[in-house]
């Protein structure tokens, strides 16, 4: 099966924002590090997900190389 | 002489979650399981070492308020974690070791260990990953 994450199907990048401060500081960018269990962190309420809007492509412009000999 | 007394302030993490004011005690024990390689003509049985299957057994207070204990461990039963500890809460270093380890496994959660007129304590152990020390 297919599987396409969030930025390769070319919506949104996930972060997160520290929730509580048994983790850090309230409100600061949470990076995981490896092993962490971020399903788990987020069940529990300790961080929250935030989508960050990608930079929208800039829009294809359909040029014409037909050129009439 | 005793020389590690651990009065108030170990440093506890489960999935990068501070629980050290909920723990009351930690076992972190280093396995290397022993595969034995005796052969004929030997007199005494002798080992080498096998996989590594290090443990951390935690007694933690049950708490169900918002962050605590349960809130924490809820969704990693059955699942691999990172935990750390270290002797205390200061910097890191040579006499303040951190111990990691890193993709070990919560087998089983006790939801509730209920009796009259005492606190609600859980033991839990963190099986298997691999175990790791900094100084810095």
């Amino acid at each position: 099966m297919l599987r396409l994450n969030s930025e390769s199907a070319g919506t949104n990048r996930m972060t997160y924002t520290i929730a509580s401060s048994k983790l850090g500081v309230i409100g600061e960018p949470f990076i995981p590090a490896d092993g962490i269990n971020v399903a788990a962190l987020l069940e529990g309420g300790f961080i929250v997900e935030q989508s960050t809007p990608k930079a929208k492509k800039p829009a294809k412009t359909s040029t014409d190389t037909n050129e009439e000999i | 002489m005793a020389t590690s007394t651990y009065l108030s302030n170990p440093l506890v993490t489960v999935n990068a979650v501070d629980l050290t004011d909920q723990c009351s005690s930690a076992n972190l024990t280093r396995v290397i399981e022993a595969l034995e390689s005796t052969s004929f003509g030997l007199t005494a049985r002798v080992y080498v070492g096998g996989l590594e299957n290090s443990t951390l057994t935690l007694t933690m207070y049950n708490s169900f308020a918002a962050s605590e204990t349960y809130a924490t461990l809820k969704a990693l039963v059955g699942t691999q974690t990172n935990v750390t500890i270290k002797p205390t809460s200061a910097a890191t270093s040579a006499t303040n070791p951190i111990s990691t380890l890193t993709g070990c496994y919560l087998e089983t959660l006790p939801i509730v260990n209920a009796a009259l007129g005492a606190l609600d304590t859980i033991d839990i152990t963190f099986t298997g990953g691999v175990y790791s020390v900094a100084v810095a």
